[in-house]
């Protein structure tokens, strides 16, 4: 069996997160809103412990914390759960990137449709946006501005301080969609000036289907959000529906590990980061991304004279790695995050992503090299 | 003894040093605190116990939202444990 590299599109899931959710899927099977009996507040304490793991991440309270079946729902809740909002208050300017996810860039198309005046930030080739432009493009009507923490393809860390800075002294509202960093880079989202986060379990070790809207509360107020489902009243009504207590368990524990366990794995994926880099330098590869920013668990290069389709089909017995998003890859267009960065068709035609995790095994790089170079031949 | 048991130690001393968490209900939290050897197995809900003891406060029930533990909680979970 190849190794899995494309932790990026998801993560496998730790042992104990796989304990604590068949706990709760075979003997601990309670309905969280039927606290009238032991199964039921047995299901609701896992849920309320859950909540508070999640929490600790990202060092707010529990009641701030909504969970929805993932980040994309989280982007859809705290993008169109705004949108009546900006309506009513007749502030209708938008910002976001031009490499968000498409979780983000899709809904703010149909903010955009609604009336919203959307404004796509781009970045520079080291796969950042610039916070002069963010600055530049703020105006007094700026209702929402959403921008990620970590990108997808390429693993930069966007520059949030500079942002929670820039917006110190405006009222706009600002989501970050924290999917691919949440539970690795904990400072950042700790920032009090950040009003709502989305992260998903499937990228930390969890389960999928499970994730979050983090909303902090601003002078004991909720921001405005209003529920996109109706029916049930859960999740303090912004989220309504039984509550999966198995898969919320699970993220619970994946959070928790993610705080107890984050320098430990920052330091595996670092020492796996060296040989990676190594292999595809002397390949005479271009690392897509500023070195600086990147995270640990994250490669993405363009290999000259290599097409990563070829390349990934390769390397299949070796490696599993992917040349873009998860969400785009099956679509064979070509990334547009790279295409934002000011890369060439032709480089964006190589390039390949890798990451990998703590639990990730050794590699076998000799073979990893050995086989490009026959490829490029 | 394991992570889990030797925090809800500390946090109940300090809860009960320092907090509202009153003796009787600190008592038989120490006490399974103190005998991890018990409990083996059971380090999810000595998790959630911990939470809890973390998280007390007498007037959880008061005002319209319950966003604290109470000594309901706290019974409960150390009944959990017994079973």
């Amino acid at each position: 069996m190849a190794i899995y590299l494309d932790c990026n599109a998801t993560t496998p899931v730790e042992p104990s997160v796989s304990s604590v959710v068949m706990r709760f899927l075979e003997k601990d099977f309670g309905n969280a809103a039927s606290p009238i009996h032991d199964y039921g507040v047995f299901a609701l304490a896992a849920v309320e412990h859950a909540r508070g793991q999640v929490a600790e991440v990202v060092k707010v309270r529990r009641d701030e914390v909504i969970f929805t079946s993932g980040a994309t729902e989280s982007n859809n809740l705290a993008i169109f759960g705004l949108a009546e909002e900006g309506i009513r208050s007749g502030r209708r300017h938008l910002i976001t990137t031009a490499i968000e996810h498409k979780a983000v860039l899709e809904p703010f198309e149909e903010m955009a449709r609604l009336g919203f005046d959307v404004h796509i930030l781009p970045v520079g080739a080291d796969g950042r946006f610039d916070p002069q432009r963010f600055a530049d493009a703020l105006r007094p009507d700026t209702f929402l501005v959403s921008t990620m923490q970590v990108n997808n393809e390429t693993g930069v860390l966007q520059p949030l301080t500079e942002v929670a800075e820039i917006l110190s002294n405006h009222d706009a509202w600002w989501h970050v969609d924290a999917a691919q960093g949440f539970g690795k880079g904990l400072e950042q989202l700790r920032h009090p000036r950040i009003n709502l986060i989305s992260i998903s379990g499937h990228k930390i070790y969890g389960p999928k289907g499970i994730g979050a809207l983090i909303a902090r509360k601003h002078e004991r107020q909720f921001p405005p959000l209003r529920p996109l489902m109706f029916g049930g009243g859960q999740e303090q009504g912004l989220r309504p529906g039984t509550l999966p207590v198995p898969l919320i368990a699970g993220l619970g524990e994946a959070a928790k590990l993610a705080v107890r366990n984050n320098n430990e794995r920052a330091h595996k994926c670092r020492a796996f980061r060296e040989q990676a880099l190594a292999t595809f330098l002397a390949l005479g590869a271009q690392r897509n991304g500023a070195e600086d920013y990147t995270l640990p668990h994250v490669l993405n290069v363009s290999l000259p004279g290599i097409n990563s389709d070829l390349a990934i089909k390769a390397l299949k017995n070796v490696i599993s790695v992917s040349s873009t998003s998860a969400c785009t890859s099956h679509t064979h267009t070509p990334s547009y995050v790279l295409a934002a960065m000011g890369l060439s068709s032709e480089k964006i035609e190589q390039s390949i992503r890798l990451s990998w995790c703590h639990m990730t095994p050794d590699v076998d790089w000799s073979e990893v090299e050995n086989i490009l170079c026959a490829l490029r031949g | 003894m394991s992570d889990i048991f030797k925090e809800l130690e500390e946090v109940t001393v300090e809860q009960y040093d320092h907090y509202d968490l009153p003796k009787w209900l600190a008592d038989p939290v120490l006490l399974v605190a103190r005998s991890p050897e018990l409990y083996q197995g059971k380090e999810y809900l000595v998790e959630i116990l911990a939470a809890q003891v973390r998280e007390y406060d007498v007037y959880a029930e008061a005002g319209c939202c319950k966003w604290a533990y109470d000594h309901e909680d706290i019974k409960r979970t150390l009944r959990w444990l017994e079973d």
